[in-house]
């Protein structure tokens, strides 16, 4: 089983947190300065590219991983969303989207009862991630960032996710899964 | 094991085709709304096929057999999409037609019945000389085989 | 020292057709050699379908459209009388000179050759008044096997076009006759065969005319 990556959204349909776990080769191709984890918080997208290159030799690369990530993050909400929509549509309300599989990845979603929406692309082999998912948002978000009281209620920009336990602990829950 | 509707959808996006083979399977909306669901499908379907994260590295291509030069299998949009009441799987042509195929969530071998429906696509709608290319499709053989075809499997 | 030539290679034979040893031509045989002799129907299907959108340019009405795939068809008709006949054994070499053995030949030769089967059946009107006219029943005809008739063109039938080949047939024996095809898929066994197809042969009066001479006379 291989993870790519994965997405939290918040009820205003912003990325609050995104994280990528990129085969060796392909992190290598894409870009040959970040280490193989590329960890990137998203604001909106204009936020992203703000940000000043403060020099050195790899800052290119690394704004334009950045700003790729941000454009696919949005690309991947609104898939999402509309695929929930029309599954909304079609199935019935009670009905919810569970996965999409294409020929090269498979994109697993769960969505809370607070609208928060966590998103998981793996390769096309891996079974149903909706437990994992699950197990996420009970044992990760809502320990470390839910019961957090310096987090705020609202994460604009991520505030709030970014904090030490709650990566460190999906990061070993996903390695642990791979 | 039951199979809900089918739709087909041209390479621009709009709707050619839909029928639905058992009515409790899917809620029923409006030809309308199946427009609309059409091109947004398409719309998605375009999306998925860019979002891939695995970018193919470029040696893969002359690490092929015989050492022959290969280009990678271009990435293909979804194919599957599941959810708590149904399936669905998305077939594309190489003429960029796309079959949906609805289905209750544990029918199996839907590869094969789409396959099918598409082989009776090119043989009674595709060699009827008075079906027009891209548009709605309107032929009494295509419905009469195909419906007879459903019906078995919806009865096995 | 003889002009006339024999069975021997001379070395200079006449120029023309040259006849192998058994007497068997090229005629004789079909062009497709292969063990079953098949041909692909989707090609067929495609080819025919391109000849219906053809015949379709700018005719007014089904009727024209008819007339059209009709044409099509009866050079072809011509043809194969001549070429079905020189494949029978030399004995029945003989063109049909009645009207049920036409109706057979048709029936059974050329249905045979051209669609692999025999035609379904064969009947004479029962109505008196219309003592010259005959039917060819098919019950799934080959070249509407991909076709689905527009319902505001629910008159017409493709196989006006097989229904061309059979006046070329009729036409060649000296049997002139009107060819038609017609739907009968929605009656009474509409539901087990829908594309079933009659084709109506109506003969000219001069046919029947010698028909009734040739009975007086045996």
């Amino acid at each position: 089983m291989v993870i790519y990556s994965f997405y939290i959204f918040d009820r205003h349909t912003e990325c609050i947190y995104s994280k990528l776990w990129l085969p060796p080769s392909a992190a290598a191709a894409a870009a040959p300065a970040t280490p193989a984890t590329a960890n990137i918080v998203t604001g909106d997208g204009a936020g992203s590219v703000t940000l000043a290159p403060r020099g050195g030799p790899h800052n290119t690369d690394r704004r334009s991983v950045k700003v790729k990530a941000s454009d696919d993050a949005k690309l991947i909400f609104g898939t999402v969303f509309s695929l929930r929509n029309m599954v909304r549509k079609l199935g019935g309300d009670d009905d919810a989207f569970i996965s999409y599989r294409t020929g090269q990845y498979k994109l697993h979603y769960y969505e809370t009862a607070s609208s928060l929406r966590f998103v998981m692309l793996t390769d096309t082999t891996t079974l149903s991630m909706r437990s994992v998912l699950h197990q996420i948002y009970i044992n990760l978000w809502v320990e470390y960032v839910v019961k957090n009281p310096l987090a705020p209620v609202e994460h604009k920009g991520g505030d709030g996710v970014k904090n030490e336990l709650f990566e460190l602990g999906l990061d070993q829950f996903v390695r642990g899964l791979m | 094991m039951t199979v809900f509707a089918l739709i087909i959808i041209n390479k621009a996006g709009g709707l050619i085709y839909n029928k639905t083979f058992y009515e409790a399977g899917l809620n029923k909306i409006s030809t309308n709304d199946y427009l609309v669901l059409a091109g947004t499908f398409h719309g998605v379907h375009a999306i998925t096929s860019r979002l891939n994260p695995v970018k193919n590295p470029a040696n893969r291509a002359s690490a092929s057999a015989g050492g022959m030069l290969t280009r990678p299998d271009p990435p293909s949009g979804l194919e599957v999409l599941e959810s708590e009441n149904f399936r669905l799987q998305c077939f594309t042509t190489l003429t960029g037609v796309k079959f949906l195929l609805f289905t209750d969530t544990t029918q199996a071998n839907v590869d094969q019945t789409i396959r099918r429906v598409y082989d009776m696509y090119s043989d009674y709608v595709m060699k009827n000389p008075f079906y027009q290319l891209e548009m709605p499709i309107r032929c009494d053989m295509y419905d009469r085989k195909l419906l007879s075809y459903i019906r078995e499997i919806n009865n096995r | 020292m003889s002009h006339v030539p024999t069975g021997k290679p001379t070395g200079k034979e006449p120029a023309g057709l040259r006849y192998p040893t058994n007497g068997k031509t090229i005629y004789h045989r079909p062009l497709n050699r292969s063990k079953t002799a098949e041909l692909s129907q989707s090609s067929f299907a495609y080819l025919f379908s391109e000849m219906v959108t053809y015949a379709q340019r700018r005719v007014t009405g089904i009727q024209e459209l008819e007339k059209r795939l009709n044409n099509q068809g009866h050079p072809i008709g011509l043809k194969l009388l001549d070429l079905l006949l020189i494949r029978e054994p030399a004995r029945s070499q003989t063109r049909p000179l009645n009207i049920i053995s036409l109706l057979q030949f048709i029936k059974m030769s050329l249905w045979q050759h051209l669609f692999g089967r025999q035609a379904d059946r064969l009947e004479k009107s029962s109505n008196p008044d219309t003592p010259d006219e005959y039917m060819i029943i098919d019950n799934e005809p080959l070249v509407n096997a991909y076709i689905s008739v527009p319902r505001e063109m629910s008159q017409l039938n493709c196989a006006a076009y097989v229904a061309g080949i059979v006046e070329g047939v009729c036409d060649g024996a000296a049997f002139p006759a009107r060819v038609t095809a017609h739907s009968v898929g929605g009656n009474e066994d509409g539901e087990m065969w829908p594309g079933k197809t009659v084709f109506l042969l109506k003969f000219q009066p001069e046919v029947l005319e010698r028909e009734a001479l040739i009975a007086s006379k045996v």
